[in-house]
């Protein structure tokens, strides 16, 4: 028994050399070329953005993706964007600025303009649905690691699963609520949200999203927006639902003022400071409305209200007498309210 | 087919197999039918890189057997490299498991607490299974690559944990962790690595070691692995192991300049010593730094990255462009701490560090001891079978190691003694030497006796005594030191070098127009620094430098011989050379003993 066990060891250890010789003797190519080169030419189209933050825990710089004609950033709806212009970092180290052409609150997703940089775009193409148990590869600046033209970092996974955040995940304290992928590989670190999930032919299933703590577990979650969701966000905010705060429309003559919808703002200290609500006054529209103190007022008529002063703007445009809607972020919750005077 | 072998994985397809969405195969069935010939063969390749790889990497424990990290063996007598953090709680002595099952005694050679690098000697064996180098310069973002080591301090029966990954980055610059553990052109993976994975080998797909892991981003998740590893290059690595051999604490390098990058994005000199190499060389303010070592510089971080992979003292070329145009150079990198300064770091740190790494320990979960393994050179009693293995000295991590390389040195002289007739007899004598400059009928003649060094070119001839006064004659770069290099290289073969002064060996350097490192001697020679390197195959001394101070250029003597020379033979052509100009070359005709009359001795000086 020993003795033949010992045998078939022998036989497939020669078995081993023997092919290790014949390896040897022809030149072999180089392995995994086809990664190389397909990991070459996809990291040429993610970016590294960086914005508001640098406080403990709010990083200041994320990653993004360029979509489409090459004119356009697809990214991570944060706080890293609140600032007049989001410097951009491109593959090759060119710096470039960008501006919030539109979010999305309920993907968290944000399109950025930038000037004609040449660089090639991701295609959305919603057919391409990721599947359990696909080999996947992320491209972001996560712990900000790159700079200048250094390459974003890659790394690799298995699609998990495909699910729901809202009806599976809930420890997960998320605003956005869809259909996830989920990867096996630590992709959702700090700043990697807005980076790129692409398949074995460098296409884009996905956008990384922020990072995701289960509260009860304690374990972070790493997903994926996937491309038909990002596809069907970047078309609503490109279909102008919700823009930035206009100067095309016309002026009321008699204005909504914030102070007699009976709203107080947290204090208006920087350039964007944000639509915080401090408290609202007894009695006053705004409380009818079932507007909260804590609430973070978002959109008002689906223009994006990006600062305490894009409100003060929004609402000159807005008649006394007239209704309007506003889109509030509420802890993690989304809520619309009507404003009726 | 073996190309393609590697992107593959039996549960995912290839780009060139996968198809379109909805007309793939579902892994049922491809399972049916059984994983296709080139996958079970890539698969077979990588179990046998593994294993190979597997056989060279260690396991770095205390004296206890407990804590630790991870090494790999890069050679048959024993040497391994692994992080500085990882040896420094150990103090100097420790143990390295293998995947023979056996502990080896080992103790500290050299270290590097800048590039955090360690060099360990095992002992007991003489054919310890070894790593193959590979060429960390040549791997991309993309290739498959492994890491083997001993995470969480898993590997009680010392078998290694293999983590499978992609090379994520590569040349990434991360900043040092307080003082010092600077990581410079490292290569990044998402292959696991985690606390005891340090010090261990980065493998690529064919089993050959491209990277020493150490370091990893953690942030807010505690302490493991979150996708995101940092090993140091194995180019770096090799750079340092000749001087890690030596024993020494040994530093990085500085430039004595400093870059910026103006607004055209050009990387320019942004403030240079006058003390510096690159000063001495032509470079100044303003000047666009083109090139370092073998590499295009586009960024400063690009040089910060290039400049971390190379020891102190190494001579670098260097391009750049001024107003004239673009310059070849090569400059000496100058340390990067001052004297004591590592020292004091080192110190500090194994303070800091005492308490050696352990695993972290899941609730009610107990250590379980490496009991099944057998101490190959078990200490039967109390005394350190190591004992003699260990030698303290400041400025080293272990001076034994310096102690045994100079050794080493001065074995390849024995049989290289001249062995002038007369030259050994009682008396007095006056050695000289006696040659041609070349292209001219200028005879050069080199002297030295008991009292005095002589230098004649043509009908000048210069004196100098043996003791002092040497300095001037470096600064005004005069050809006089050849007399002085030729009567060292005489002494060096004569007596060896331990005699002549306060002797170090520095490790292995490159030098100009010569293939690959030699070692480097260091003699201090009362108020000069000689700089003495020799052929590792065959001991000859290629190259004698002369220091006055290091803010002036050193007189640099090289000496040739004639191809299969045999030992002990006269070097056939001598060239002097300051800075990176050649001042003279001429021929050695030969060498003679001449009776020597102290003109002193009747007015009773002694010699």
């Amino acid at each position: 028994m020993m003795q033949r066990r010992t045998l078939l060891v022998m036989m497939i250890l020669a078995c081993i050399f023997g092919q290790t010789l014949r390896a040897d003797d022809t030149p072999r190519a180089e392995p995994s070329k086809g990664l190389e080169d397909l990991f070459q030419n996809a990291q040429r189209s993610v970016v590294k953005l960086y914005g508001a933050g640098g406080l403990k825990g709010l990083e200041s710089y994320q990653s993004g993706v360029v979509i489409g004609d090459g004119n356009t950033i697809l990214t991570s709806w944060s706080t890293v964007l609140d600032v007049d212009k989001v410097r951009v970092v491109t593959y090759d180290g060119r710096r470039l600025d960008a501006e919030v052409i539109g979010v999305d609150p309920e993907c968290e997703l944000a399109l950025l303009k930038i000037e004609d940089a040449k660089l090639p775009g991701f295609q959305l193409d919603a057919k391409i649905q990721a599947r359990p148990g696909q080999r996947v590869f992320s491209i972001t600046n996560l712990f900000g690691i790159a700079a200048g033209n250094e390459a974003c970092s890659y790394q690799k996974g298995v699609v998990m699963a495909i699910s729901n955040l809202q009806s599976k995940f809930v420890g997960l304290r998320s605003v956005y609520r869809g259909k996830v992928i989920v990867v096996d590989a630590m992709t959702n670190n700090p700043g990697a949200a807005g980076g790129a999930l692409i398949d074995l032919r460098g296409r884009l299933l996905g956008v990384i999203g922020k990072e995701l703590r289960d509260e009860q577990s304690g374990i972070w979650l790493n997903y994926s927006i996937p491309i038909d969701v990002v596809a069907a966000s970047v078309d609503r905010i490109l279909s102008g639902k919700t823009r930035a705060a206009s100067a095309t429309l016309a002026m009321a003559k008699n204005p909504h003022k914030p102070a007699e919808l009976g709203l107080v703002f947290i204090p208006n200290v920087i350039p964007k400071t944000p639509a915080f609500i401090d408290r609202v006054r007894k009695d006053s529209l705004a409380e009818k409305a079932g507007i909260q103190s804590n609430d973070l007022i978002l959109l008002i008529n689906e223009q994006r209200v990006d600062s305490q002063k894009a409100l003060d703007q929004i609402l000159q445009t807005i008649e006394r007498g007239d209704s309007f809607q506003l889109l509030i972020q509420r802890g993690l919750e989304l809520v619309r309210v009507q404003i009726r005077p | 087919m073996a190309a393609a072998a590697w992107a593959q994985d039996p549960a995912i397809q290839s780009p060139e197999t996968q198809q379109a969405p909805g007309t793939q195969q579902t892994l049922g069935t491809q399972q049916a039918q059984g994983p296709a010939a080139e996958v079970l063969s890539a698969q077979q390749r990588r179990i046998e890189a593994m294993r190979k790889a597997s056989l060279a990497t260690v396991g770095v424990f205390g004296l206890d057997s407990q804590g630790g990290g991870s090494g790999v063996c890069i050679s048959p007598d024993g040497y391994v490299l692994t992080n500085f953090h990882v040896s420094s709680p150990f103090g100097h002595r420790m143990r390295c498991g293998m995947n023979d099952g056996k502990m080896y005694e080992a103790v500290v050679a050299g270290i590097d607490p800048t590039g955090d690098l360690a060099v360990l000697k095992m002992f007991g064996r003489d054919d310890f299974p070894t790593a193959a180098i590979g060429d960390s310069d040549r791997i991309r973002v993309g290739q498959w690559c492994f890491a083997a080591g001993n995470p969480f301090v898993l590997a009680t029966n010392l078998q290694p944990t293999v983590t499978y990954g992609l090379i994520s980055g590569v040349r990434r610059y991360q900043y040092p962790s307080g003082t010092i553990l600077e990581y410079s052109d490292c290569i990044q993976t998402d292959a696991s690595i985690n606390p005891g994975n340090s010090g261990g080998p980065l493998f690529n797909a064919d089993g050959e070691l491209i990277g020493i892991n150490g370091r990893c981003s953690f942030e807010k998740r505690g302490r493991v692995n979150v996708g995101v590893g940092y090993a140091i290059s194995i180019k770096q690595a090799m750079n340092f192991f000749g001087n890690l051999r030596s024993g020494r604490i040994v530093d990085h390098a500085t430039l004595g300049f400093t870059v910026a990058t103006d607004n055209q994005g050009h990387v320019v000199v942004s403030n240079i010593l006058e003390s510096s190499d690159a000063y001495r060389r032509g470079l100044r303010y303003g000047d666009e730094v083109l090139r370092l070592g073998d590499r295009d510089i586009a960024t400063s971080n690009q040089l910060k990255n290039v400049l971390g992979i190379y020891p102190d003292y190494w001579r670098v070329p260097l391009r750049f462009r001024n107003e004239q145009g673009v310059q070849d150079t090569a400059i000496r990198l100058q340390s990067l701490h001052q004297t004591g300064e590592l020292e004091k770091i080192v110190e500090g740190s194994s303070e800091r560090d005492r308490q050696p790494p352990g695993r972290p320990k899941a609730p009610g979960q107990k250590d379980p001891e490496p009991a099944e393994s057998e101490v190959a050179e078990a200490p039967k009693n109390s005394k350190d079978p190591l004992a003699s293995q260990y030698e303290s000295r400041r400025g080293f991590g272990n001076y034994y190691f310096n102690r045994s390389e100079l050794d080493r040195i001065l074995k390849m002289q024995e049989p290289r003694k001249p062995n002038l007739p007369g030259a050994s007899s009682q008396e007095p004598v006056q050695i000289r030497f006696s040659g041609k400059v070349i292209g001219e009928n200028t005879l050069v003649e080199s002297k030295f006796d008991p009292v005095k060094i002589h230098w004649t070119l043509g009908d000048k001839t210069d004196s100098v005594s043996v003791k002092s006064g040497w300095n001037p004659w470096i600064q005004k770069q005069s050809p006089l030191p050849i007399a002085i290099a030729l009567r060292l290289w005489y002494q060096w073969h004569e007596q060896g070098p331990r005699k002549l002064g306060e002797t170090t060996y520095i490790g292995q350097s490159p030098v100009l127009g010569k293939q690959g490192l030699l070692d480097d001697t260091r003699i201090v020679l009362g108020e000069i620094t000689a700089e003495v390197y020799t052929s590792g195959a065959n001991g000859d001394i290629e190259l004698i430098e002369l220091y006055n101070d290091r803010q002036t250029d050193p007189a640099e003597i090289y000496f040739d011989y004639q191809p299969q020379a045999p030992a002990g033979q006269l070097p056939s052509r001598i060239r002097l050379q300051y800075g990176l100009e050649s001042r003279l070359v001429f021929e050695l005709s030969g060498v003679d003993v001449l009776p020597f009359a102290n003109p002193d001795a009747a007015a009773g000086a002694q010699p």
